[in-house]
């Protein structure tokens, strides 16, 4: 399961993932970021290794999730403006979508280290 | 106005819902537009508790607590907004036809039970959200003056016309 970080606002969620990132996949990890925009996550395919931080930023007025399909990893609750971060575990079928608002999907393809 | 605004009720068999309002001539104000999309949001809202009271099928009530969330954080940006922007919404015809006509709708729901009443919050959902969708689209964005407000209504109308695809959904699966 990823690590969720329940974070909010810019500076701690920079230490948490600083924190999470070092902790679990050493300095090459990255961390990109989705945007959750018009009922959809932008870019909604991506390419990430086990470690990479993802962080979804919700610009929609709803509340959002991004929660992996096979039950493997979830944010919590994403409001407007706010962010949540996760880290790719090392295994997991990528797909993921929001549990409100299903039509809402997105894919991870996770690449090995 | 009054035609236009009939005619998009008319197009889901909603006509009776809001029967010989007595709306201006003119198209709504930004304020006007503010205090009835605020309504109507208030209005799904009280719908859905109902539903949350009464109904114990899975997929009407995790609708239902959709409703509630996503049209409470539509309103509290509706706020913030109005807030920002030093307005005051204001009371108008549409907005108390809206309330007029649901406290019927509530009404009747709560004289419902079991499947019927199922049905019947299943249907009206759908049925809301798309005379919603529409008045929102073909109304209220086009004539909205300011433009932070318009980006808001646009940005709102995602959010309907995603509980209105969700609804039909709700409602093919009673059947």
């Amino acid at each position: 399961m990823g690590i969720l970080l329940p974070v909010s606002g810019v500076v701690p969620l920079a230490f948490a993932l600083a924190l999470a990132v070092c902790a679990s996949a050493g300095a090459s990890a990255r961390t990109i970021d989705v945007v959750i925009e018009h009922f959809a996550f932008m870019p909604a395919q991506i390419e990430v290794m086990p470690g990479d931080a993802i962080v979804f930023t919700n610009r929609d007025i709803t509340p959002h999730t991004a929660t992996a399909t096979d039950g493997s990893w979830t944010t919590k609750d994403i409001a407007s403006g706010k962010s949540e971060a996760i880290v790719i575990p090392a295994k997991g079928d990528g797909a993921y979508f929001c549990k409100y608002h299903p039509v809402m999907k997105g894919r991870l393809t996770i690449k090995p280290p | 106005m009054k035609s236009r605004i009939t005619f998009a009720l008319a197009v889901v068999g909603l006509t009776a819902m809001i029967a010989s309002p007595p709306y201006a001539a003119d198209p709504l104000s930004d304020v006007e537009i503010a205090h009835a999309a605020y309504t109507a949001d208030d209005l799904d809202i009280a719908y859905a508790k109902i539903a949350l009271e009464k109904s114990k099928t899975s997929a009407i009530r995790e609708f239902a607590e959709l409703m509630v969330k996503d049209h409470t954080a539509a309103n509290q940006a509706a706020l913030a907004l109005v807030k920002k922007l030093g307005v005051t919404p204001k009371d108008n015809a549409f907005s108390q036809a809206l309330v007029k006509n649901g406290e019927a709708k509530k009404a009747e729901l709560r004289g419902l039970s079991g499947a019927a009443f199922d049905k019947a919050y299943a249907q009206n959902e759908l049925a809301y959200h798309q005379v919603v969708v529409k008045t929102v689209a073909e109304q209220w964005i086009p004539t909205i003056q300011n433009a932070e407000f318009k980006k808001f209504m646009t940005d709102a109308n995602e959010i309907f016309r995603v509980h209105q695809a969700h609804a039909q959904h709700m409602v093919d699966g009673l059947k």
